[in-house]
Protein backbone atom coordinates (compact mmCIF):
# COMPACT_ATOMS: atom_id res chain seq x y z
CA UNK A 1 0.00 0.00 0.00
CA UNK A 2 1.57 3.15 -0.87
CA UNK A 3 2.01 5.46 2.16
CA UNK A 4 0.29 9.17 2.47
CA UNK A 5 3.19 12.20 2.86
CA UNK A 6 4.05 12.64 6.73
CA UNK A 7 2.36 16.01 6.27
CA UNK A 8 -0.86 14.31 4.72
CA UNK A 9 -0.75 12.38 7.39
CA UNK A 10 -0.52 14.61 10.06
CA UNK A 11 -3.47 16.54 7.97
CA UNK A 12 -5.72 13.69 8.50
CA UNK A 13 -4.51 12.84 11.68
CA UNK A 14 -5.03 16.53 13.44
CA UNK A 15 -6.48 18.69 10.64
CA UNK A 16 -5.84 21.95 10.15
CA UNK A 17 -3.44 22.13 13.85
CA UNK A 18 -1.46 19.73 12.11
CA UNK A 19 0.73 22.62 11.41
CA UNK A 20 1.79 23.19 15.17
CA UNK A 21 4.10 19.83 14.23
CA UNK A 22 7.18 20.33 13.01
CA UNK A 23 8.96 17.18 10.83
CA UNK A 24 12.24 17.00 11.24
CA UNK A 25 15.29 14.79 10.37
CA UNK A 26 12.08 12.03 10.11
CA UNK A 27 11.45 12.74 13.75
CA UNK A 28 7.44 14.75 14.68
CA UNK A 29 7.67 16.82 17.87
CA UNK A 30 4.89 19.61 18.28
CA UNK A 31 1.51 20.33 19.91
CA UNK A 32 -1.99 19.82 17.83
CA UNK A 33 -5.91 19.68 19.03
CA UNK A 34 -8.10 16.48 18.40
CA UNK A 35 -11.88 16.95 18.90
CA UNK A 36 -11.10 20.56 20.00
CA UNK A 37 -8.88 19.43 22.88
CA UNK A 38 -4.48 20.16 22.75
CA UNK A 39 -2.71 17.00 22.87
CA UNK A 40 1.48 16.36 22.65
CA UNK A 41 2.47 14.84 19.27
CA UNK A 42 5.82 12.97 19.18
CA UNK A 43 7.05 10.22 16.70
CA UNK A 44 8.89 9.03 13.63
CA UNK A 45 8.19 9.30 10.07
CA UNK A 46 9.55 8.03 6.45
CA UNK A 47 10.42 4.76 7.82
CA UNK A 48 13.68 6.04 9.69
CA UNK A 49 15.75 4.87 11.49
CA UNK A 50 16.29 5.77 15.21
CA UNK A 51 19.39 6.27 17.50
CA UNK A 52 20.44 8.49 20.74
CA UNK A 53 20.26 11.65 18.93
CA UNK A 54 16.69 10.70 18.17
CA UNK A 55 15.55 9.32 21.32
CA UNK A 56 17.18 12.59 22.87
CA UNK A 57 14.95 14.80 20.71
CA UNK A 58 11.58 13.18 21.63
CA UNK A 59 12.33 12.34 25.48
CA UNK A 60 13.13 16.45 25.29
CA UNK A 61 9.60 16.81 23.54
CA UNK A 62 7.95 14.13 26.34
CA UNK A 63 9.64 16.56 29.23
CA UNK A 64 8.65 19.75 27.36
CA UNK A 65 5.25 18.51 27.52
CA UNK A 66 4.87 17.40 30.96
CA UNK A 67 6.91 20.93 32.08
CA UNK A 68 4.66 23.15 30.10
CA UNK A 69 0.78 21.43 29.04
CA UNK A 70 0.27 19.33 32.44
CA UNK A 71 -1.77 16.37 31.55
CA UNK A 72 -1.93 16.93 27.79
CA UNK A 73 -2.62 13.80 26.36
CA UNK A 74 0.77 12.71 23.95
CA UNK A 75 0.02 11.03 20.85
CA UNK A 76 2.59 8.74 19.76
CA UNK A 77 2.89 7.94 15.59
CA UNK A 78 5.21 5.40 14.18
CA UNK A 79 6.87 4.70 11.18
CA UNK A 80 10.60 3.62 12.24
CA UNK A 81 12.64 0.51 10.37
CA UNK A 82 13.93 0.21 14.20
CA UNK A 83 17.71 0.81 15.42
CA UNK A 84 20.16 0.95 12.90
CA UNK A 85 23.10 -1.30 13.64
CA UNK A 86 25.79 0.82 14.67
CA UNK A 87 29.26 0.64 17.12
CA UNK A 88 29.44 3.81 17.97
CA UNK A 89 25.78 4.74 18.97
CA UNK A 90 26.40 0.89 20.55
CA UNK A 91 29.29 2.23 22.80
CA UNK A 92 27.35 5.31 23.96
CA UNK A 93 24.97 3.12 25.53
CA UNK A 94 21.76 3.14 22.98
CA UNK A 95 19.92 0.95 25.13
CA UNK A 96 20.24 3.39 27.89
CA UNK A 97 18.69 6.42 25.41
CA UNK A 98 15.38 4.33 24.44
CA UNK A 99 15.15 3.38 28.13
CA UNK A 100 15.55 7.04 29.15
CA UNK A 101 12.81 7.98 26.53
CA UNK A 102 10.80 5.18 27.70
CA UNK A 103 11.36 6.90 31.90
CA UNK A 104 10.16 10.10 30.56
CA UNK A 105 7.13 8.58 29.30
CA UNK A 106 6.63 6.76 32.39
CA UNK A 107 6.88 10.32 34.32
CA UNK A 108 4.21 11.77 32.10
CA UNK A 109 1.79 8.48 32.62
CA UNK A 110 2.14 9.12 35.97
CA UNK A 111 2.02 12.71 36.27
CA UNK A 112 -1.97 12.03 34.16
CA UNK A 113 -0.59 12.35 30.49
CA UNK A 114 -2.65 9.81 28.42
CA UNK A 115 -0.51 8.37 26.21
CA UNK A 116 -2.19 6.74 22.78
CA UNK A 117 0.30 5.46 19.88
CA UNK A 118 -0.99 5.23 16.34
CA UNK A 119 1.23 2.30 14.53
CA UNK A 120 1.42 4.77 10.84
CA UNK A 121 3.97 2.78 8.72
CA UNK A 122 6.77 0.68 10.21
CA UNK A 123 6.40 -0.42 13.56
CA UNK A 124 8.56 -3.29 13.82
CA UNK A 125 10.75 -5.05 16.57
CA UNK A 126 12.44 -2.59 18.45
CA UNK A 127 11.32 0.69 16.76
CA UNK A 128 8.02 -0.34 18.56
CA UNK A 129 9.49 -1.33 21.81
CA UNK A 130 11.42 1.91 22.64
CA UNK A 131 8.64 4.09 22.41
CA UNK A 132 5.23 2.98 20.96
CA UNK A 133 4.27 0.03 22.42
CA UNK A 134 4.55 1.77 26.19
CA UNK A 135 1.27 3.69 25.51
CA UNK A 136 -1.75 3.04 27.53
CA UNK A 137 -3.24 2.34 24.29
CA UNK A 138 -1.88 1.37 20.97
CA UNK A 139 -3.68 1.62 17.61
CA UNK A 140 -2.65 0.55 14.20
CA UNK A 141 -3.46 1.98 10.66
CA UNK A 142 -4.44 -0.93 8.36
CA UNK A 143 -1.83 0.11 6.35
CA UNK A 144 1.27 -0.29 8.78
CA UNK A 145 3.61 -2.92 8.83
CA UNK A 146 3.41 -3.82 12.57
CA UNK A 147 5.33 -7.16 14.36
CA UNK A 148 8.33 -8.45 15.11
CA UNK A 149 9.82 -9.01 11.41
CA UNK A 150 8.32 -10.33 8.53
CA UNK A 151 7.91 -14.39 7.85
CA UNK A 152 10.81 -14.47 4.99
CA UNK A 153 13.22 -12.74 7.33
CA UNK A 154 12.21 -14.62 10.33
CA UNK A 155 13.02 -17.57 8.04
CA UNK A 156 16.39 -15.98 6.83
CA UNK A 157 17.25 -15.80 10.84
CA UNK A 158 15.66 -18.75 12.32
CA UNK A 159 16.71 -21.09 9.23
CA UNK A 160 13.07 -22.54 9.08
CA UNK A 161 11.76 -22.88 5.64
CA UNK A 162 9.26 -19.88 5.14
CA UNK A 163 7.13 -22.10 3.72
CA UNK A 164 7.01 -24.19 7.03
CA UNK A 165 6.26 -20.55 9.47
CA UNK A 166 3.70 -19.22 6.71
CA UNK A 167 1.69 -22.74 6.98
CA UNK A 168 1.75 -22.23 10.71
CA UNK A 169 0.89 -18.40 11.08
CA UNK A 170 -2.59 -19.43 9.82
CA UNK A 171 -3.33 -21.40 13.40
CA UNK A 172 -0.77 -18.65 15.59
CA UNK A 173 -1.22 -15.40 14.79
CA UNK A 174 2.03 -14.45 16.49
CA UNK A 175 4.12 -15.45 13.07
CA UNK A 176 2.03 -13.73 11.29
CA UNK A 177 2.79 -10.19 9.76
CA UNK A 178 0.36 -7.40 10.35
CA UNK A 179 -1.79 -5.24 12.43
CA UNK A 180 -4.52 -7.57 12.45
CA UNK A 181 -3.01 -10.35 13.47
CA UNK A 182 -0.84 -8.02 15.93
CA UNK A 183 -4.52 -7.42 17.30
CA UNK A 184 -5.03 -10.41 17.70
CA UNK A 185 -2.15 -10.95 20.09
CA UNK A 186 -3.81 -8.09 21.81
CA UNK A 187 -0.96 -5.70 21.09
CA UNK A 188 -3.18 -3.23 19.34
CA UNK A 189 -6.04 -2.31 20.58
CA UNK A 190 -7.78 -1.69 17.16
CA UNK A 191 -7.08 -1.31 13.69
CA UNK A 192 -8.15 1.59 11.82
CA UNK A 193 -9.12 2.04 8.39
CA UNK A 194 -6.69 4.44 6.54
CA UNK A 195 -9.64 5.56 4.76
CA UNK A 196 -11.85 5.86 7.84
CA UNK A 197 -12.53 9.10 9.96
CA UNK A 198 -9.02 9.09 12.22
CA UNK A 199 -9.72 11.75 14.07
CA UNK A 200 -12.62 11.18 15.63
CA UNK A 201 -11.23 7.18 16.46
CA UNK A 202 -8.98 8.87 18.17
CA UNK A 203 -10.61 11.52 19.80
CA UNK A 204 -12.42 8.78 20.93
CA UNK A 205 -9.36 6.74 21.51
CA UNK A 206 -7.85 9.70 23.67
CA UNK A 207 -11.34 9.59 26.32
CA UNK A 208 -11.36 5.83 27.11
CA UNK A 209 -7.69 5.48 27.32
CA UNK A 210 -6.47 3.44 30.83
CA UNK A 211 -2.82 3.13 31.84
CA UNK A 212 -4.11 -0.17 32.81
CA UNK A 213 -2.16 -2.80 30.47
CA UNK A 214 -4.75 -5.01 29.19
CA UNK A 215 -3.14 -6.24 27.02
CA UNK A 216 -2.75 -10.02 28.09
CA UNK A 217 -6.24 -10.10 29.14
CA UNK A 218 -7.21 -9.02 24.88
CA UNK A 219 -4.73 -11.48 23.45
CA UNK A 220 -6.34 -14.26 25.41
CA UNK A 221 -9.96 -13.15 24.52
CA UNK A 222 -8.77 -12.63 21.02
CA UNK A 223 -7.50 -16.26 21.06
CA UNK A 224 -4.23 -15.08 19.71
CA UNK A 225 -2.09 -15.32 22.58
CA UNK A 226 -3.87 -18.04 24.92
CA UNK A 227 -1.31 -18.52 27.45
CA UNK A 228 0.28 -14.79 29.00
CA UNK A 229 -2.46 -13.76 31.10
CA UNK A 230 -3.06 -17.11 32.81
CA UNK A 231 0.77 -17.60 33.58
CA UNK A 232 1.26 -14.30 35.07
CA UNK A 233 -1.99 -14.69 37.11
CA UNK A 234 -0.38 -17.94 38.37
CA UNK A 235 2.65 -16.60 39.33
CA UNK A 236 0.72 -13.76 41.16
CA UNK A 237 -1.51 -16.98 42.84
CA UNK A 238 1.73 -18.95 44.21
CA UNK A 239 3.46 -16.20 45.11
CA UNK A 240 1.22 -15.21 47.37
CA UNK A 241 1.18 -18.33 49.25
CA UNK B 1 34.75 -14.07 46.42
CA UNK B 2 33.80 -17.37 47.01
CA UNK B 3 36.57 -18.09 44.96
CA UNK B 4 34.25 -21.62 43.62
CA UNK B 5 33.66 -20.95 39.81
CA UNK B 6 32.87 -18.10 37.62
CA UNK B 7 29.82 -16.53 37.60
CA UNK B 8 29.67 -16.38 33.50
CA UNK B 9 30.19 -20.42 33.55
CA UNK B 10 27.29 -21.03 35.96
CA UNK B 11 23.74 -22.19 34.85
CA UNK B 12 20.86 -19.84 35.80
CA UNK B 13 20.23 -22.45 38.93
CA UNK B 14 23.90 -22.50 40.02
CA UNK B 15 23.77 -18.40 39.57
CA UNK B 16 20.55 -18.22 41.94
CA UNK B 17 21.61 -20.53 44.60
CA UNK B 18 25.06 -19.38 44.82
CA UNK B 19 23.81 -15.32 44.76
CA UNK B 20 21.19 -16.11 47.54
CA UNK B 21 20.66 -17.38 51.36
CA UNK B 22 21.52 -21.05 51.32
CA UNK B 23 18.62 -22.92 50.81
CA UNK B 24 16.28 -19.43 50.83
CA UNK B 25 15.07 -20.37 47.44
CA UNK B 26 11.38 -21.36 46.13
CA UNK B 27 10.84 -21.41 42.74
CA UNK B 28 7.46 -21.09 41.04
CA UNK B 29 6.10 -22.76 38.00
CA UNK B 30 9.05 -24.92 38.64
CA UNK B 31 9.59 -27.78 35.78
CA UNK B 32 7.45 -30.34 37.45
CA UNK B 33 4.96 -27.85 35.75
CA UNK B 34 6.04 -28.39 32.42
CA UNK B 35 5.06 -25.37 30.76
CA UNK B 36 6.41 -25.74 27.54
CA UNK B 37 6.27 -23.80 24.64
CA UNK B 38 3.45 -24.23 22.11
CA UNK B 39 5.08 -22.53 19.12
CA UNK B 40 8.23 -24.85 19.17
CA UNK B 41 7.03 -27.83 19.66
CA UNK B 42 5.10 -27.12 16.22
CA UNK B 43 8.30 -26.28 14.61
CA UNK B 44 9.84 -29.53 15.51
CA UNK B 45 12.09 -27.94 18.39
CA UNK B 46 13.05 -29.28 21.75
CA UNK B 47 11.06 -27.58 24.06
CA UNK B 48 12.27 -26.84 28.17
CA UNK B 49 10.03 -27.62 31.18
CA UNK B 50 10.78 -23.74 32.56
CA UNK B 51 10.74 -22.47 29.13
CA UNK B 52 14.01 -21.06 29.28
CA UNK B 53 13.85 -19.23 33.32
CA UNK B 54 14.05 -19.93 36.30
CA UNK B 55 11.50 -17.28 38.63
CA UNK B 56 11.26 -17.73 43.06
CA UNK B 57 11.25 -16.05 46.02
CA UNK B 58 14.81 -15.97 48.49
CA UNK B 59 16.56 -14.62 50.81
CA UNK B 60 19.77 -12.42 50.75
CA UNK B 61 21.35 -11.30 53.95
CA UNK B 62 17.77 -12.35 55.44
CA UNK B 63 16.00 -9.75 53.43
CA UNK B 64 13.71 -10.93 50.70
CA UNK B 65 13.27 -10.50 47.31
CA UNK B 66 11.89 -11.96 44.26
CA UNK B 67 14.71 -13.43 41.85
CA UNK B 68 14.81 -14.28 38.22
CA UNK B 69 17.48 -15.90 36.21
CA UNK B 70 17.17 -16.57 32.29
CA UNK B 71 18.66 -19.77 31.06
CA UNK B 72 21.38 -19.15 28.41
CA UNK B 73 21.50 -22.96 26.75
CA UNK B 74 18.04 -23.14 25.98
CA UNK B 75 17.29 -20.68 22.41
CA UNK B 76 19.81 -18.20 23.64
CA UNK B 77 17.80 -17.21 26.37
CA UNK B 78 15.32 -15.50 24.05
CA UNK B 79 11.82 -14.35 25.65
CA UNK B 80 9.03 -16.59 24.47
CA UNK B 81 4.93 -16.18 25.67
CA UNK B 82 5.60 -18.11 28.47
CA UNK B 83 9.06 -16.96 29.25
CA UNK B 84 7.93 -13.43 29.37
CA UNK B 85 4.86 -13.99 31.29
CA UNK B 86 6.47 -16.00 34.01
CA UNK B 87 9.07 -12.48 34.09
CA UNK B 88 6.18 -10.11 33.83
CA UNK B 89 4.29 -11.96 36.81
CA UNK B 90 7.34 -11.96 39.09
CA UNK B 91 7.51 -8.41 38.86
CA UNK B 92 4.03 -8.12 39.27
CA UNK B 93 4.42 -9.90 42.31
CA UNK B 94 7.37 -7.83 43.44
CA UNK B 95 5.35 -4.55 43.19
CA UNK B 96 2.05 -5.96 44.88
CA UNK B 97 4.26 -7.01 47.88
CA UNK B 98 6.47 -4.09 47.86
CA UNK B 99 10.05 -6.50 47.79
CA UNK B 100 12.57 -6.04 45.77
CA UNK B 101 13.33 -8.13 42.69
CA UNK B 102 16.57 -8.78 40.75
CA UNK B 103 16.48 -10.30 36.95
CA UNK B 104 19.91 -11.96 36.50
CA UNK B 105 19.87 -11.58 32.50
CA UNK B 106 21.40 -13.95 30.15
CA UNK B 107 19.55 -13.39 26.84
CA UNK B 108 19.65 -11.97 23.50
CA UNK B 109 16.15 -10.96 23.06
CA UNK B 110 12.63 -12.04 21.42
CA UNK B 111 12.83 -15.38 20.66
CA UNK B 112 12.48 -15.06 16.96
CA UNK B 113 10.42 -18.43 16.40
CA UNK B 114 7.51 -16.88 18.67
CA UNK B 115 7.44 -13.96 16.72
CA UNK B 116 5.38 -10.74 18.15
CA UNK B 117 4.13 -12.73 21.69
CA UNK B 118 7.79 -12.17 23.03
CA UNK B 119 8.21 -8.69 21.86
CA UNK B 120 4.73 -8.11 23.18
CA UNK B 121 5.97 -9.81 26.31
CA UNK B 122 9.03 -7.85 26.86
CA UNK B 123 6.88 -4.26 26.71
CA UNK B 124 4.50 -6.02 29.32
CA UNK B 125 7.46 -6.53 31.70
CA UNK B 126 8.63 -3.20 31.14
CA UNK B 127 5.55 -2.02 32.36
CA UNK B 128 5.44 -4.04 35.82
CA UNK B 129 8.77 -3.13 36.20
CA UNK B 130 8.15 1.33 36.64
CA UNK B 131 4.60 -0.45 38.77
CA UNK B 132 7.65 -1.43 40.94
CA UNK B 133 9.55 1.65 40.39
CA UNK B 134 6.27 4.00 41.20
CA UNK B 135 5.91 1.91 44.52
CA UNK B 136 9.99 2.50 45.20
CA UNK B 137 10.32 -1.27 45.16
CA UNK B 138 13.88 -1.85 43.51
CA UNK B 139 14.04 -3.60 40.83
CA UNK B 140 17.93 -4.68 39.85
CA UNK B 141 19.21 -6.33 36.64
CA UNK B 142 22.59 -8.49 36.67
CA UNK B 143 24.40 -8.77 33.84
CA UNK B 144 27.13 -11.23 33.58
CA UNK B 145 26.98 -13.99 31.34
CA UNK B 146 28.47 -15.15 27.75
CA UNK B 147 25.08 -14.19 25.95
CA UNK B 148 24.98 -10.60 27.76
CA UNK B 149 21.96 -8.47 27.88
CA UNK B 150 20.99 -7.50 24.12
CA UNK B 151 17.73 -6.76 22.06
CA UNK B 152 14.47 -6.24 23.90
CA UNK B 153 16.17 -7.24 27.17
CA UNK B 154 18.92 -4.93 26.39
CA UNK B 155 16.43 -2.29 26.66
CA UNK B 156 14.44 -3.77 29.50
CA UNK B 157 17.13 -3.66 31.79
CA UNK B 158 17.83 0.08 31.52
CA UNK B 159 13.69 0.32 32.73
CA UNK B 160 15.40 -1.42 36.40
CA UNK B 161 16.31 0.73 39.06
CA UNK B 162 19.85 -0.32 38.83
CA UNK B 163 22.56 -2.64 36.91
CA UNK B 164 25.22 -4.66 37.83
CA UNK B 165 27.49 -5.89 35.56
CA UNK B 166 30.82 -8.01 35.54
CA UNK B 167 33.55 -7.26 33.56
CA UNK B 168 32.27 -9.95 31.22
CA UNK B 169 28.97 -8.87 30.75
CA UNK B 170 27.48 -6.95 27.54
CA UNK B 171 24.53 -4.44 27.44
CA UNK B 172 23.48 -3.21 24.20
CA UNK B 173 20.76 -3.80 21.74
CA UNK B 174 22.26 -4.73 18.41
CA UNK B 175 25.36 -7.23 18.70
CA UNK B 176 28.31 -6.77 16.98
CA UNK B 177 27.94 -10.17 14.44
CA UNK B 178 24.47 -7.62 13.77
CA UNK B 179 26.49 -4.74 13.28
CA UNK B 180 29.27 -6.45 11.27
CA UNK B 181 27.01 -7.29 8.64
CA UNK B 182 25.20 -3.64 8.47
CA UNK B 183 28.43 -2.15 8.30
CA UNK B 184 31.26 -4.25 6.96
CA UNK B 185 33.88 -5.63 9.09
CA UNK B 186 36.48 -2.47 8.95
CA UNK B 187 33.94 -0.74 11.24
CA UNK B 188 33.38 -3.28 13.10
CA UNK B 189 35.33 -6.24 13.28
CA UNK B 190 33.12 -8.81 15.65
CA UNK B 191 35.93 -11.27 15.94
CA UNK B 192 37.75 -8.59 17.72
CA UNK B 193 36.58 -9.12 21.25
CA UNK B 194 38.58 -5.93 22.87
CA UNK B 195 37.08 -3.60 20.32
CA UNK B 196 33.48 -5.78 21.45
CA UNK B 197 34.10 -5.70 24.92
CA UNK B 198 35.04 -1.99 25.15
CA UNK B 199 31.71 -0.92 22.94
CA UNK B 200 29.41 -3.10 25.01
CA UNK B 201 31.00 -4.74 27.86
CA UNK B 202 30.86 -3.99 31.74
CA UNK B 203 33.66 -1.62 31.95
CA UNK B 204 32.33 0.47 29.40
CA UNK B 205 28.65 1.00 30.47
CA UNK B 206 30.19 1.37 34.42
CA UNK B 207 32.74 4.36 33.42
CA UNK B 208 29.47 5.90 31.13
CA UNK B 209 27.18 5.35 34.33
CA UNK B 210 24.92 2.83 33.12
CA UNK B 211 25.99 0.36 34.75
CA UNK B 212 25.52 1.32 38.82
CA UNK B 213 28.61 -1.55 40.02
CA UNK B 214 31.22 -3.46 38.57
CA UNK B 215 31.85 -6.26 39.96
CA UNK B 216 34.33 -9.35 39.80
CA UNK B 217 33.11 -12.64 37.50
CA UNK B 218 31.79 -14.34 40.88
CA UNK B 219 28.54 -15.18 42.41
CA UNK B 220 29.48 -14.35 45.73
CA UNK B 221 30.63 -10.17 44.46
CA UNK B 222 27.05 -10.41 43.04
CA UNK B 223 25.64 -11.36 46.06
CA UNK B 224 27.06 -8.81 47.64
CA UNK B 225 26.12 -6.12 45.46
CA UNK B 226 22.57 -7.01 45.10
CA UNK B 227 22.71 -6.72 48.91
CA UNK B 228 23.69 -2.92 48.79
CA UNK B 229 21.08 -2.44 46.52
CA UNK B 230 18.04 -3.84 48.07
CA UNK B 231 17.40 -0.74 50.14
CA UNK B 232 17.66 1.85 47.69
CA UNK B 233 15.61 2.67 44.98
CA UNK B 234 16.15 5.68 41.58
CA UNK B 235 12.85 7.18 41.50
CA UNK B 236 11.19 7.91 38.71
CA UNK B 237 10.74 11.50 38.93
CA UNK B 238 10.52 14.82 35.96
CA UNK B 239 13.72 15.69 38.16
CA UNK B 240 15.69 12.37 37.70
CA UNK B 241 14.61 12.62 34.26
CA UNK B 242 15.88 16.14 33.24
CA UNK B 243 18.97 15.39 35.49
CA UNK B 244 19.79 12.17 32.91
CA UNK B 245 18.77 13.97 29.50
CA UNK B 246 21.03 16.22 30.38
CA UNK B 247 23.69 14.09 30.97
CA UNK B 248 22.91 11.99 27.87
CA UNK B 249 23.11 14.95 26.02
CA UNK B 250 26.86 16.10 27.21
CA UNK B 251 27.76 12.35 26.29
CA UNK B 252 26.67 12.54 22.85
CA UNK B 253 27.78 15.77 22.20
CA UNK B 254 31.44 14.86 23.75
CA UNK B 255 31.69 11.07 22.13
CA UNK B 256 29.31 11.02 19.47
CA UNK B 257 32.00 10.81 16.92
CA UNK B 258 34.51 9.14 18.64
CA UNK B 259 35.52 5.67 16.94
CA UNK B 260 37.75 4.44 19.19
CA UNK B 261 36.47 3.68 22.48
CA UNK B 262 40.02 3.95 24.16
CA UNK B 263 39.81 7.77 23.13
CA UNK B 264 36.53 7.85 25.37
CA UNK B 265 38.10 5.87 28.47
CA UNK B 266 40.64 8.42 28.00
CA UNK B 267 38.26 10.92 28.15
CA UNK B 268 36.76 9.88 30.80
CA UNK B 269 39.38 9.58 33.06
CA UNK B 270 41.30 6.80 32.96
CA UNK B 271 45.21 6.87 31.88
CA UNK B 272 46.34 3.54 31.97
CA UNK B 273 44.46 2.14 29.07
CA UNK B 274 46.51 -1.10 28.80
CA UNK B 275 46.52 -1.57 32.83
CA UNK B 276 42.52 -0.63 33.00
CA UNK B 277 41.77 -3.29 30.23
CA UNK B 278 43.57 -6.31 32.00
CA UNK B 279 41.92 -4.92 35.23
CA UNK B 280 39.53 -7.06 37.31
CA UNK B 281 35.87 -5.38 37.48
CA UNK B 282 37.06 -3.90 41.31
CA UNK B 283 40.85 -2.81 39.64
CA UNK B 284 39.16 -1.27 36.97
CA UNK B 285 36.47 0.71 39.46
CA UNK B 286 39.32 2.01 41.42
CA UNK B 287 41.06 3.08 38.41
CA UNK B 288 38.06 4.85 36.79
CA UNK B 289 37.41 6.62 40.46
CA UNK B 290 38.47 10.25 39.13
CA UNK B 291 36.56 9.52 35.53
CA UNK B 292 33.00 8.65 36.50
CA UNK B 293 32.57 11.57 38.38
Amino acid sequence: MKQPSPRALLGKLFGGSAKGIAVEKSLITGYAQVGGKAVCVIGTCNGTYIGNEAALVLAAHVIDCIERHPRTPIVMLVDSAGQEPNRLDEMLGLASYFGHLLSCLEVARRKGHKLITIATGKAIGGAFICYGMFADRIYALDSASVGLMPIAAMSAVTKIPAAVLQKLSKTMPSLEFGAEPFALLGGVEEVWPSKGDTQARLAKAIAAASADDNRAALGKKRGGRKLALDIRNRVLAESAK
Amino acid sequence: MTGTSLFHEQTARQRIAAVVDAGSFVELLPPPERLTSPYLAQLGIPVSFDDGIVIGKAKIGGKKLYIAAQVGQFVGGAVGEIHGAKLTGLFKAAARDRVPCALVIESGGVRLHEGSAGEIAITETMRAIFECRAKKVPTIAVIGSDIGAYGGIGILSTCCDFRVMTEHGRLGISGPIVIEKWMGKKAYDSSNRALVWKTSGGKTKYLLGDADALVHDDAGAVREAIGKLLAKSSPVTLKNAKARQAALAKRLKRFGKTENPDDVWKGMGVRDIAAASLASGPEFVALAKTGRK
